[in-house]
């Protein structure tokens, strides 16, 4: 699974996240004052605009803190109400109906349909909500007002405060209801679609290496499934009775044998493993360069996605990943199962007939002990596992490594060669927790591409151990509250602009906040300023004067006046990016879909960025509501 | 002695301006107005002439552009005085996709009123405004006139000490017209204090006890609306116990002075004779007070 940026450690990011938000939220304050009692002092001169502003001040925190439960229940459940009325209904109906068109598109029999299928429903109802609640929230208030209904309720002691809480919980208490629904549509229909069983008959079987002699009754049978959803499986029966298939599109069956002889019938299963919740311990990935170097990144082989970084092959050069506070404890059984998706660059066609080798080794960072543990083939594109076991045994490619680093003083290594215990290397049996992983749990996986002049590339979350899985109905529930999250923004924004604008112009102001929140990244990248080609004026006049982005622009006054733009530009690009909610990190589809479970870490930054927009939004909604003439 | 000031209103102006803050119209003029406790005040004036925007402000939903309006002493814009008044807009603007109950009962909420609260203050006023038997139906499939009467029960949901009425009246047949002035009636001997807003006039000669008119954004009158349909030049006798000798005497002094007994006492006009008085003599001096302090008891 491809993660672009790193999922910061919860207890880690909580304290500097919430100081940025207070100076935000301070800053947009201040500069709310500023402006609210400058235009008082100008319509209301100087006294009583201050008066006014200051009053108008206290009076907020006094709406804000009367703020009565009944009334806000009243107000949601006639958001409720007020959804029902325009037929919210009708989004679970379309619903149904794209799920079943999907069904006649979706392929069971591609390499791997559960992600298919699980980030099809994942996209589809996110959407489909998403859009639900921005038409519901943008469209109510205005409404209200245009049909002058919000007259007679804002003539009885309601808080302007509750006016706007009330749409916003009732809006989304009703998008979580469909949003429940949908959910419960799709795991059913994702669980469906990829039900499929195979049959397995003794015709199938044969014994396995060839003809069984008279003499011996009892011999492993060998053979393959009956062909569903486009593979086949094969299966292994012992002697001894029930087994399971071999592993095919990432599942397998259970294999069960009823009756002996000529009654034989072969029972197979339910797909087991289609649908899994990986919890994977990442790594601190490093590189190594040709000169056996630390370095930060490996080589660029040319691509303009920087996620992964390369390294040769047949040179020293290596990506290494060091895992910390590994407890054997964590790991029952007597080998560590460890998964990898790599990126290949061949710089030739090499041996057509087989894959890019690679070797896996592993080091412990103390000692410089270096054991190999696996050569593979690469596989593109797919996730292959590997086991490490708990008792190795070598007799070749064990070593002494130390470890180089670049110091302002020279290269340093670590330990010093003088250091290196060389009769570690000596030993041919070794306990990976004894000999290879630190006292303190720490191990290093060395990758390395055997091939001179084939490249493997890696990022941090392409290798990792798996300890466990979880449970893959609640990594779907975490999936759906991610898209809950964004309900809740985007009903925040909504009610918040249909506060102050028309119903059509605040639906088009809160879809320009959306898809500016898919792209926060880009902004900051503009704002920013690009390694090459300039700001954003700077880029459209290349792209205008079709100019490369490497050479100069030709001197002159449109060049200064595109810089000076640019000058001015950048800054409030980079506030924009910061301002705006990241809608693209809220997206869990492609856990769920990949089959990763969404951690705790994930849930908890997320929930509470949602919450740090959500108020803000509902104070300024409140604030324009209350300081608007209803009637108007 | 006189009874407490529940509005009072420092001359009160708005001004409607447009996006660039141009002036369009100036709604209301420097209005100053005083109603006390338990009076019925009517709001008179053509189309336009700034009676719904004094209700208006009066109520927050509009912000004065000078001037000040002050509601059981309180500013208009704040919002604990909605505890203690009650609204019916020109249209009762209501949900439509409610029906009576769950209306009654959702405005009941806002007052943050208990459920047993609540259902006994709904059953009363479905009761009190005749709506029993359409109490489940919803809103839209509602007549004018039925509309009218659950926009007062609305109105009337906290037991209100204030009642702002926008043409009560309206779209009411002759018998929802006379139950509805029965009412207010009815309301204003329980003490509670009445603002209403009409152009049909008969119906605030009949149930209102001061008026003012207003023309253009002006007060053009104010007064008790006796004193102010009273016509001067003529007399009006009426008494009992007098005996014929004495009804012949009378009759005899009238005929002396060359005079014709009609009855006896101050005869009234009615009230819309007084209103396109005014209105025209505004029209004729405008910017003038017309008949100001002349005969209007003013409140008093």
């Amino acid at each position: 699974m491809v993660l672009e940026k790193e999922i910061p450690v919860f207890v880690d990011w909580i304290g500097g996240a919430s100081l940025d938000w207070v100076i935000a939220v301070a800053i947009f304050a201040v500069v709310a004052m500023a402006v609210s009692l400058l235009f008082a002092i100008v319509t209301r001169g100087p006294i009583r605009g201050v008066a006014g502003v200051g009053k108008a001040f206290l009076a907020t925190f006094a709406d804000v803190f009367t703020m009565s439960p009944r009334r806000i229940a009243a107000l949601v459940w006639l958001a409720v109400k007020e959804a029902i009325r325009k037929k919210v209904v009708v989004g679970v109906a379309v619903f149904v109906v794209v799920l079943m068109l999907a069904g006649w598109f979706l392929d069971p029999s591609s390499t791997n349909p559960g992600r298919l299928y699980l980030s099809f429903v994942m996209t589809a109802t996110s959407y489909l909500v998403l859009l639900l609640a921005l038409f519901l929230s943008v469209f109510s208030l205005p409404g209200d007002m245009k049909s002058k209904t919000l007259h007679t309720v804002v003539t009885k002691p309601v808080r302007h405060s509750e006016i706007v809480l009330g749409r916003i919980i009732g809006f989304t208490l009703v998008c979580t209801v469909l949003l429940a629904i949908m959910g419960v549509l799709s795991y059913f229909f994702v669980v469906r679609g990829l039900y499929h069983e195979h049959t397995l008959t003794a015709a199938d079987l044969a014994p396995a290496g060839g003809e069984a002699s008279a003499g011996e009754a009892e011999v492993p049978l060998v053979g393959m499934t009956s062909k569903e959803h486009g593979h086949r499986h094969e299966v292994y029966v012992d002697p001894s009775g029930a087994t399971r298939t071999r592993y095919e599109n990432g599942h397998t069956h259970a294999v069960t044998i009823e009756g002996s002889g000529d009654q034989v019938r072969y029972r197979v299963g339910k797909p087991e493993g289609v649908l899994v919740a990986r919890v994977p311990i990442h790594g601190k990935l490093r590189f190594r360069d040709i000169k056996g170097i630390d370095k930060e990144q490996g080589i660029n082989v040319g691509d303009e996605w920087f996620y992964r970084s390369y390294i040769q092959g047949g040179t020293d050069a290596a990506a290494i990943w060091t895992f910390t506070d590994l407890k054997e404890s964590d790991f029952p059984g007597d080998r560590i199962p460890l998964e990898m998706t790599l990126g290949v660059f061949r710089t030739h066609k090499g041996e057509i007939t087989r894959e890019v080798m690679g070797g896996l080794a592993l080091r412990n960072p103390d000692t410089g002990l270096t054991v190999e543990i696996e050569i593979f083939e690469s596989k593109e594109f797919i996730t292959q596992k590997l086991w490490i076991p708990k008792q190795i045994v070598k007799y070749s490619n064990r070593q002494m490594i130390v470890q180089k680093y670049e110091t302002p003083g020279g290269v340093k290594t670590k330990p010093t060669e003088a250091d290196l215990d060389d009769s570690l290397a000596k030993k041919t049996e070794f306990d990976l927790f004894k000999d290879l992983v630190t006292p303190d749990g720490r191990v290093e996986v060395w990758l390395q591409c055997l091939e001179p002049g084939q490249h493997f590339g890696a990022a941090q979350p392409d290798l990792y151990l798996r300890a466990g899985d979880a449970s893959v109905v609640w990594n779907f529930v975490k999936g759906y509250y991610g898209i809950w999250l964004q309900v809740v923004i985007v009903t925040s924004f909504g009610v918040m602009f249909s506060t102050f604008l028309s119903g059509a112009v605040a639906m088009v102001a809160t879809i320009g906040i959306l898809i500016a929140g898919f792209f926060t990244d880009h902004l900051m990248e503009l704002g920013v300023g690009p390694k090459y080609g300039g700001g954003p004026l700077e880029s459209f006049r290349r792209l205008i004067g079709q100019d490369n982005v490497m050479t100069d622009l030709p001197a002159g006054l449109g060049t200064d006046l595109v810089k000076m733009g640019d000058q001015l530009l950048q800054p409030t690009l980079r506030i924009m990016s910061a301002i705006l909610p990241p809608f693209d990190e809220f997206g869990c589809a492609n856990f769920v879909a990949n089959g990763f479970n969404i951690p705790a870490d994930f849930v908890l930054t997320r929930t509470f960025t949602a919450l740090a927009f959500f108020i803000p939004l509902f104070v300024i909604g409140y604030l324009f509501l209350r300081n608007r003439e209803v009637a108007r | 002695m006189q009874s407490e000031v529940i509005i009072e209103t420092r001359s009160l102006t708005k001004v409607y301006r447009d996006f660039w803050g141009r002036q369009k119209v100036q709604a209301l003029k420097a209005l100053d107005l005083e109603i006390r406790r338990g009076e019925i005040f009517g709001l008179l004036g053509p189309n336009g002439s700034g009676k719904t925007t004094t209700m208006k402000l009066l109520l927050g939903l509009l912000f004065p552009t000078s001037g000040k309006a002050l509601l059981f002493g309180r500013d208009a814009t704040d919002v604990s005085k909605n505890e203690r008044i009650g609204y019916l807009p020109e249209e009762s603007y209501l949900y439509r996709f409610l029906n009576a109950e769950e209306t009654l009962d959702f405005y009941g909420r806002l007052f943050n009123m208990s459920p047993k609260v609540r259902r006994q203050r709904v059953a009363h006023l479905i009761n009190l405004v005749g709506l029993d038997l359409a109490k489940r139906r919803q809103l839209k499939e509602y007549s004018k006139g039925m509309t009218r009467r659950i926009g007062l029960a609305q109105a009337l949901i906290n037991d209100p000490e204030l009642i702002l009425l926008d043409e009560p009246t309206s779209g009411l047949d002759p018998i929802g017209t006379r139950n509805m002035k029965d009412l207010i009636l009815d309301l204003r001997d329980q003490g509670k204090t009445i603002v209403m807003c009409s152009h049909l006039l008969a119906d605030v000669q009949d149930v209102c006890d001061r008026i003012g008119i207003l023309y253009q954004g002006e007060l053009q009158e104010l007064g008790r609306v006796d004193s102010l349909l009273e016509i001067q030049d003529v007399t009006e006798f009426r008494a009992s116990g007098l005996s014929k000798e004495a009804e012949a005497e009378i009759r005899q002094v009238v005929e002396k002075h060359q005079g014709k007994l009609l009855g006896i006492g101050h005869p009234t006009s009615t009230l819309e004779e007084l209103f396109l008085n005014i209105i025209a003599e505004s029209e004729a001096h405008p910017g003038r007070r017309v008949r100001s302090g002349e005969g209007a008891g003013d409140g008093s």
